[in-house]
């Protein structure tokens, strides 16, 4: 899967939780739950629906990597390889 | 949603005595418990440290059933189960708190689900106008927004609610060294009509305990 099949399905994801995110508008290096205002639960849901869509069963151990836009892409991207 | 939630407020501070109390909670037992569930669970299973506080509070709050009811035409009536009602931010604005109706004799994995499913019917507003009627006490958590602690208004005619800060490391004193250890302040905004600081600050002190000992909230 190519690295912007894969950021799509993210973003779609994403949109799925908080529906007026404006994808061009998000910043890759910045703590994605800041911009967004996902609360715990709505960040449940957002992995949830990626381990859905990806198949990518994320252990919980690996929640504290996945902090900006840029770290879910590349930690989706090497799992998928 | 505004002017209702204007009204139902004003209407509290106005009609209720409410008092204050908070304490710190030492949560390195909670945690390190949730963890080992949560390794031997798929991502769908997994608990959140929000379930595991409210069902330390539906647990606790039956030791103390004069936070657990309604005030009606005058008189408190203790309510024969708790039923969390949950405070949930709508993405739109606004905020409502459906109940998990007996949240205290449910299973931790059953009240995650409920909690879950909740939020979501919330969001896509499409709750029932009962659910939003039949809570005996709120909890919120304003953790996930940052905030140290929070000292919320009763939604009456409940008489009491319970509030959640965020889970951060904290300096604090073990064994007389000074550790990093995650805490969270529980706060307890109560009815003075109902119940005492005396009693309010005892329910905070049992629900800390029990949060040491995180096997037995779920038996």
């Amino acid at each position: 899967m190519s690295a912007d099949e894969i950021r799509a399905i993210v973003i779609a994801t994403l949109k799925s939780i908080a529906p007026e995110v404006e994808a061009g508008e998000l910043r890759g290096d910045r703590p994605l739950r800041n911009q967004v205002d996902l609360d715990s639960m709505d960040w449940l849901n957002f992995l949830l629906g990626l381990n859905r869509k990806l198949g990518v069963e994320i252990p919980e151990a690996d929640y504290r990597k996945l902090v900006t836009l840029d770290d879910i892409l590349a930690y989706l991207a090497a799992r998928l390889a | 949603m505004r002017k209702a939630i204007a009204a139902a407020m004003a209407r509290s501070k106005r009609e209720i005595p409410h008092y204050y109390v908070a304490e710190d909670i030492p949560l390195a037992k909670a945690l390190a418990w949730l963890q080992e569930a949560n390794a031997q669970r798929p991502m769908a299973e997994r608990l959140l440290p929000a379930a595991l506080l409210l069902k330390a509070v539906a647990v606790t709050l039956k030791r103390y059933p004069e936070l657990n009811g309604h005030w009606r035409d005058g008189a408190y009536r203790p309510a024969a189960q708790v039923n969390l009602g949950v405070a949930i931010s709508l993405r739109q604005g606004g905020l409502i708190a459906p109940a998990l109706l007996d949240a205290g004799g449910k299973p931790l994995t059953q009240l995650m689900q409920e909690m879950t499913d909740l939020v979501a019917r919330a969001r896509a507003g499409s709750l029932k106008s009962s659910e939003l009627a039949e809570g005996t006490i709120t909890v919120t958590n304003l953790g996930d927004q940052g905030s140290d602690s929070v000292f919320g208004i009763i939604y009456p005619p409940q008489v009491a609610l319970v509030g959640f800060g965020r889970i951060a490391e904290r300096p604090a004193v073990d064994n007389g060294r000074i550790m990093p250890l995650p805490m969270v302040t529980a706060s307890l905004s109560a009815d003075h009509r109902v119940s005492d600081g005396h009693r309010g600050a005892l329910f905070l002190r049992d629900l800390a305990d029990l949060l040491q000992r995180p096997g037995e909230i779920d038996e």
